[in-house]
């Protein structure tokens, strides 16, 4: 079952990455977002970022591993969004 | 095709910027306790070993100035030797001045006409924004204009390597009551851009260098021509400044000769400081980044030419800048 919440990130990215023959029902929530799954790039990880960051008030202190964790799927986008969330 | 940046040997990230750590803290030791002719004596032994002694060096300050004057006159300077020792004159003068800026020592700043007036706009504004910066002048001494308005929050993106070392200098002399903060950067990656967004977002700014690429070997860059030759610049500032979506400014700082002189013996040297709107990214569509993107690079070179040919002395890029330069070829020195 898709999340409310998961369908508002769902809707975010095909959005803010302007994927126009994306719909939401064509990201898997555990597939991953990145190379394989949505192909998105390292340009898109940093708007994702961003957008996440504008909409939510989220910023990661930390480089490396973890940040690379939350931006595997939607599913761990949800769950960073879900404990760091400020609005 | 050109190389990747990192193949290179003489890549700038790999060239010791500054002298070592104690060689500043005496000669800052002896500009505030003996005065200014001692000091001027010392620097000049000090420009004078590192001219001889450090070939690299050397070698691209020429090849920067040669290509300059052609540039600027049609020719080669008259007194190559004489100009490159000025050169260095120059550099050693600016890290001392680092210092005293960041000590909090003020620098005497002079705005460019209508600059100071744009410049407090940008930060009233409370939008924030992207400054882009270049290592033409100095532009740690710009860094004392966060002293001058409160509201000023700038955040420096540092390449990490070499600004460490100046640095760990810096943070003891640091008294400073507004200072900037530094964001020491290999490589952007979501969790830097989200940090910078939300500065932004707080109405601050983000100060970054466009004249040197990247460390990373797989940092984008674009060739330019500049001042006749081919050169390589980072994409990644400009991949920012469209990212974060905000207005973009250009910020330089540039020691002022001659009538600085008296100030200088106060003990106060004289800064000018341009500040101008570059453009703003907030309308621009994902679709129109890469042009862009293009024309702000050629935009921004004009620029850096600009600021050379106003202050030719004070471009402190001593490494293989061009891609033709005989010291960025991997096999010279492997």
């Amino acid at each position: 079952m898709t999340t409310a919440l998961e369908q508002e990130l769902k809707e975010m990215i095909i959005e803010s990455l302007e994927l126009e023959d994306v719909t939401p029902e064509d990201i898997d929530p555990e597939e991953p977002l990145f190379v394989e799954g949505l192909g998105l790039d390292s340009i898109d990880a940093l708007e994702l970022g961003l957008a996440l960051q504008k909409r939510y008030g989220i910023t990661l202190e930390s480089d490396g591993e973890a940040s690379r964790e939350h931006f595997a799927n939607l599913k761990s986008l949800a769950a960073l969004v879900e404990a760091r969330r400020v609005k | 095709m050109t190389p990747p940046p990192n193949s290179n040997p003489h890549h700038w990230s790999r060239i010791r910027e500054t002298g070592s750590a104690a060689g500043i803290r005496t000669m800052v030791w002896i500009r505030r306790h003996l005065g200014r002719a001692p000091f001027q004596v010392m620097l000049a032994l000090v420009v004078g070993y590192y001219y001889l002694a450090h070939g690299l060096h050397r070698r691209t300050s020429r090849t920067y100035l040669s290509r300059l004057w052609r540039h600027r006159h049609g020719r080669a300077p008259r007194n190559l030797a004489w100009l490159g020792l000025r050169h260095f004159w120059h550099f050693g003068q600016s890290l001392i001045d680092k210092i005293e800026a960041w000590s909090g020592i003020p620098p005497r700043l002079r705005f460019e006409a209508g600059a100071r007036e744009r410049f407090l706009t940008a930060v009233g504004s409370g939008r924030g924004g992207v400054i882009l910066v270049s290592h033409v002048g100095n532009i740690e001494v710009c860094t004392a204009m966060s002293d001058l308005r409160e509201e000023f929050h700038a955040t420096l993106l540092m390449h990490t390597h070499n600004a460490q070392q100046f640095d760990s200098v810096l943070a003891r002399a640091t008294h400073r009551t507004n200072p900037p903060e530094i964001v020491e950067v290999s490589q952007i990656t979501p969790s830097t851009a989200m940090r910078l967004g939300q500065r932004i977002a707080d109405g601050g700014f983000v100060v970054i260098a466009a004249d040197r690429v990247p460390i990373s070997d797989d940092g984008r860059a674009r060739q330019r021509e500049f001042l006749g030759h081919p050169a390589p610049f980072p994409e990644g500032p400009f991949w920012l400044s469209t990212l974060l979506r905000c207005p973009v400014y250009t910020l330089g700082c540039f020691r002022e000769t001659g009538h600085a002189d008296g100030a200088a013996s106060r003990g106060t040297p004289g800064y000018r400081v341009a500040f101008d709107a570059f453009d703003d990214t907030a309308a621009l569509s994902r679709r129109g980044r890469e042009a862009w993107i293009d024309t702000a690079m050629d935009r921004y070179v004009d620029w850096l030419t600009r600021q050379c040919e106003t202050t030719p002395l004070q471009w402190f890029n001593f490494f293989p800048f061009w891609h033709d330069d005989p010291d960025a070829l991997p096999t010279a020195t492997e």
